[in-house]
């Protein structure tokens, strides 16, 4: 026993012995013993005892082995035992053969043919399903081919109605197209109606159509004259200033002469005569008739101016 | 002593090429181990007894969830023929049951299966079409064979195969083409299966006709079929002797003609007196797709005027027992009597 097992033991023992004092002082143990005899204590044991609560406990483990294969069973051949003893048999002695064979040829038809049935039997099954899955099959295909020509047929209406469709818009486009073109022609027309006139007008207003003559006359010819009229005036005006000039000059002279002594009048007016005679002459020079009124008028004064 | 009573024990099985299968759970676990093994006799004979284990769906489903697939798809390219034939068989019973069809596809099976597709054993490539037609079935099935790109190398065997692979390949390439045809059509489908319309076999033109109506079902399928001038052989089979063939080739008409073209190209072959001798047989199977052929030929002007003599045929075919010939003679006579 370990050393735990001897102090457990020592413990209960003292426990044991407080436990009888206790118990011998509380109430009284076992009777005192009769005359003449003693109470002892015994062991009836070979060994000590420990009394205690707890049961001692110990783990075992058991298990098989793994599975070995077992080798193939050896064709088993017993040992010749006994003695040798022959016999012959005669025939008809033992069986008769054609009454013992028939449950063996029962048993060996009846065998075969079951199973020959069964195999028979098996494939008929599977004939049937093979047939069963081609009338599936066929109807499957049938329905099939049904559904494919009503596809076929809805397309091909489909197509038609999606064609005429089609045409159709085509038309309303092009019968739009004309409308509009009609309406537009018929416009243009009476727009542009009144274009040429208009268009004439303007360009007559701005001068454009003119007779070349009346313009030749207009653009050459009057202003040519209005410059030569003014010419002519501007010739009379000078030659009135002339005059004009002339005259004063005649008349402060004759005044100075008049004034003064008169010696050389008569040398002074050929030298004024040949002057005037130069300035009528210039002045008559312009084509004008209203020139030469005026230089005759001139010629006219010289020989009032002379007198 | 023996007895007539039938016994519920199958007999004794002591196969000596066949392994010994472990009790119970531990049978498929074991054979997986022999089947890695590198010696040959033992991967042979747990082919072997994997055969015949196969048969049992649950004894498949243990398989798939064991990752089986993985071993048989490294012996799928080994060099030993035995070897190679018994994956294929196996493979090939697998996938007979739902559960292994689903584990064959989700595994990727089906791509390396497609190296299989040139072996040189005979067997060997039977059992592969075997498997690739029963995937087929399913729809996703039938997307993994696309996917894995099988249909041009499969039209391409198609022109060269024995009779037995080639129904099998056909009957592939028509559950795969009701998918997606644009590959079949790339691989030139549609020349190898009019030839195959001309063959000497009466199961192999009738395919070849359905696998025509699985690729005509599609717009583009419609397109090449047209230009292929296909439709006329399809209206000569239309007589042969063959009720299948003629079934078959009233239904790939049937589609076919959807399209303006296609309706045109079977007024130019005549195709309307076969179809009313069809229509006019009271057993016929293809009576259906015959009427229903001839509704699409009715929607032309012309066909019209030839159909409206023989509308009293109609008549009577709505008398069939079936309603859905019943329902189609009724839409015949609308289409023939409509006024545009």
């Amino acid at each position: 026993p370990s050393t735990l097992q001897v102090k457990r033991q020592r413990r209960a023992q003292k426990q044991v012995q407080a436990r009888k004092l206790t118990q011998e002082q509380i109430r009284s143990g076992t009777p005192e013993p009769v005359e003449g005899r003693q109470h002892v204590y015994v062991q009836t044991e070979l060994y000590l005892e420990e009394i205690s609560d707890r049961v001692i406990e110990v783990d075992g483990e058991c298990q098989t082995d793994e599975f070995l294969d077992r080798p193939p069973t050896p064709l088993f051949i017993p040992a010749k035992t006994g003695k040798d003893m022959a016999t012959q048999i005669e025939e008809g002695e033992l069986f008769d053969f054609d009454i013992e064979v028939k449950p063996i040829l029962e048993v060996l038809v009846g065998k075969t043919v079951e199973q020959a049935l069964l195999e028979v039997m098996e494939e008929e099954e599977l004939a049937q399903l093979w047939s069963h899955q081609r009338a599936f099959a066929e109807l499957r295909n049938a329905e099939f081919a049904e559904l494919q020509r009503l596809e076929e047929q809805d397309r091909r209406i489909r197509e038609e109605k999606e064609r005429r469709r089609l045409e159709h818009l085509e038309k309303l486009r092009k019968q739009k197209e004309t409308a509009e073109k009609i309406a537009a022609r018929a416009f243009a027309q009476r727009y542009l109606a009144d274009l040429i006139p208009s268009v004439f007008n303007n360009l007559h207003d701005s001068g454009f159509f003119y007779d070349p003559v009346e313009r030749d006359i207009e653009t050459e010819f009057l202003p040519w004259l209005m410059s030569e009229v003014e010419e002519t005036l501007q010739k009379n005006v000078l030659g009135r200033m002339m005059l004009d000039s002339l005259i004063r000059m005649v008349v402060e002279k004759r005044l100075d002469e008049f004034s003064h002594p008169p010696p050389s009048d008569q040398t002074e007016t050929p030298a004024e005569e040949p002057r005037a005679a130069d300035a009528a002459p210039q002045v008559s020079d312009g084509a004008d008739a209203a020139d030469q009124a005026v230089a005759e008028e001139e010629e006219t004064d010289q020989p009032v101016a002379e007198e | 002593m023996a007895q007539p009573r039938i016994s519920a024990y199958l007999p004794p099985d002591i196969d000596p090429t066949k392994a010994a299968l472990a009790f119970g759970r531990r049978a498929l676990p074991k054979l997986n181990e022999e089947l890695q093994s590198p010696e040959l006799l033992t991967q042979q004979r747990a082919l072997m007894a994997l055969c015949d284990l196969v048969h049992d769906p649950e004894k498949v489903y243990q398989a798939i969830a064991l990752g089986f697939l993985d071993s048989l798809k490294t012996l799928l390219v080994h060099q030993d023929q035995t070897i190679r034939q018994k994956t294929t068989e196996v493979l090939s019973i697998m996938a007979l049951h739902s559960t292994g069809r689903d584990g064959l596809i989700r595994s990727g099976v089906v791509s390396a299966l497609t190296g299989l597709l040139d072996d040189p054993v005979d067997i060997c490539r039977k059992n592969t079409h075997r498997i690739f037609d029963v995937v087929a079935k399913l729809p996703q099935g039938a997307g993994g064979v696309l996917q894995a790109g099988l249909i041009p190398p499969l039209v391409l065997k198609l022109k060269m195969e024995l009779d037995e692979i080639q129904e099998l390949i056909l009957d592939t390439l028509s559950n795969c083409l009701r998918v997606e045809v644009s590959e079949a059509l790339a691989a030139g489908a549609v020349t190898v299966l009019k030839e195959k319309l001309s063959h000497p076999s009466a199961a192999i033109r009738s395919k070849a006709a359905w696998v025509l109506l699985e690729i005509s079902s599609h717009a583009e399928g419609k397109i090449a079929v047209c230009e292929e001038e296909v439709i006329p052989v399809l209206v000569g089979l239309l007589e042969d002797t063959q009720p299948e063939v003629q079934v078959n080739s009233a239904g790939a008409l049937m589609f076919a003609i959807v399209t303006p073209q296609g309706r045109s190209s079977a007024m130019g072959a005549e195709a309307i007196p076969p179809l009313l001798t069809l229509v006019a047989e009271e057993t016929s199977k293809a009576r259906l797709n015959a009427i229903k052929t001839l509704t699409l030929l009715a929607e032309l002007p012309e066909g019209r005027k030839r159909l409206l003599d023989h509308r009293d045929t109609f008549q009577r075919c709505l008398d069939d027992p079936s309603e859905a010939v019943q329902r189609a003679a009724e839409i015949a006579i609308t289409v023939i009597d409509w006024k545009p």
